[in-house]
């Protein structure tokens, strides 16, 4: 497997741009309580960054700390039971946040990833957020899928890239979240 | 009724539910005590509800899922009018509650 959807990371992206790293594992395992932590880590570190740079720090705070949680529960929750590290990588350039999520997912695990994945970018997300929402409300539990990352589209004109491979059948799937918000 | 946890506080005051502080649940399943309060408000027929969300500072998808799955009941019933309230000190609630509105016109939306 070695697929892509959305928009892809910037040309000059590269490791050394990340301004934070995150990782996940062992003594500080990828648990749901890590996520709300760190996304309040990172909406304060980057709001007093956004706030130096005249930006507004609230709206910075807010909308940095909405997305880094989405993609990190979303992490945790589809995540390979025995590859389960999490890694989170941020930065803040030109009133933009850019945030990298990587975890492992079990091959069928990114085969319906990649179904969910088609639709959240071939679709206008305003339309299939409140599609996803009636669906829910109707007992389509599938309806929940993607709904953080449809919020995130279309409230807060965030932009994303997925990048899955699978390089080797000893490992499961690689998958990487790419986000972009506009401060 | 309350329910009131380090991390948040819902409790009703008549038919007006009011919740505040920080509520990232993991699944619609620990949303369960909350959405059971918020039905168990409805049960007692009220004209109207009121949902004060001023002081709620962070809500994941699964919350506002919730929120989302209440309008759309209240809609179908027909027989109860609801109102949301929200803070503009508080930015996902402007980026956000719009969208309830767009599943139910009629819903009483002030973000003050």
């Amino acid at each position: 497997m070695n697929a892509s959807y959305g928009t892809p990371p910037p040309s000059s992206a590269n490791e050394e741009r990340w301004s934070t790293r995150v990782r996940l594992d062992g003594a500080l395992p990828p648990v749901w309580a890590h996520c709300g932590a760190t996304a309040d880590m990172l909406g304060e570190l980057y709001a007093r960054q956004a706030a130096r740079q005249g930006g507004n720090a609230n709206e910075a705070r807010h909308g940095i700390n909405y997305l880094v949680n989405e993609l990190m529960e979303n992490a945790i929750k589809f995540r390979d039971a025995q590859f389960d590290a999490v890694e989170v990588m941020a930065l803040l350039e030109d009133g933009v946040f850019e945030i990298r999520v990587v975890n492992h997912a079990a091959p069928e695990v990114a085969e319906r990833f990649q179904g969910i994945l088609a639709e959240l970018t071939g679709r206008d997300p305003g339309e299939l957020l409140l599609e996803r929402i009636e669906a829910n409300a109707m007992g389509d539990d599938a309806g929940a899928s993607g709904l953080g990352i449809l919020t995130l589209m279309n409230d807060y004109g965030a932009q994303f890239g997925w990048h899955l491979v699978r390089e080797d059948a000893a490992r499961p799937v690689l998958v990487s979240t790419h986000a972009s918000l506009r401060l | 009724m309350e329910i009131k946890t380090n991390d948040y506080r819902v409790w009703d005051e008549g038919s007006t539910i009011h919740y505040e502080g920080t509520m990232r649940l993991s699944s619609a399943e620990e949303y369960a005590p909350i959405q059971a309060l918020m039905a168990q408000v409805l049960e007692g027929k009220p004209a109207r509800v009121d949902l004060d969300l001023t002081g709620l500072e962070f809500l994941n998808s699964s919350g506002i899922n919730l929120f989302a799955k209440f309008t759309i009941e209240i809609r179908n019933r027909g027989d109860v009018g609801l109102g949301v309230k929200g803070s503009t000190r508080v930015p996902w609630q402007a980026k956000s509650l719009p969208n309830l509105k767009k599943l139910f016109p009629a819903l009483d939306l002030q973000i003050v």
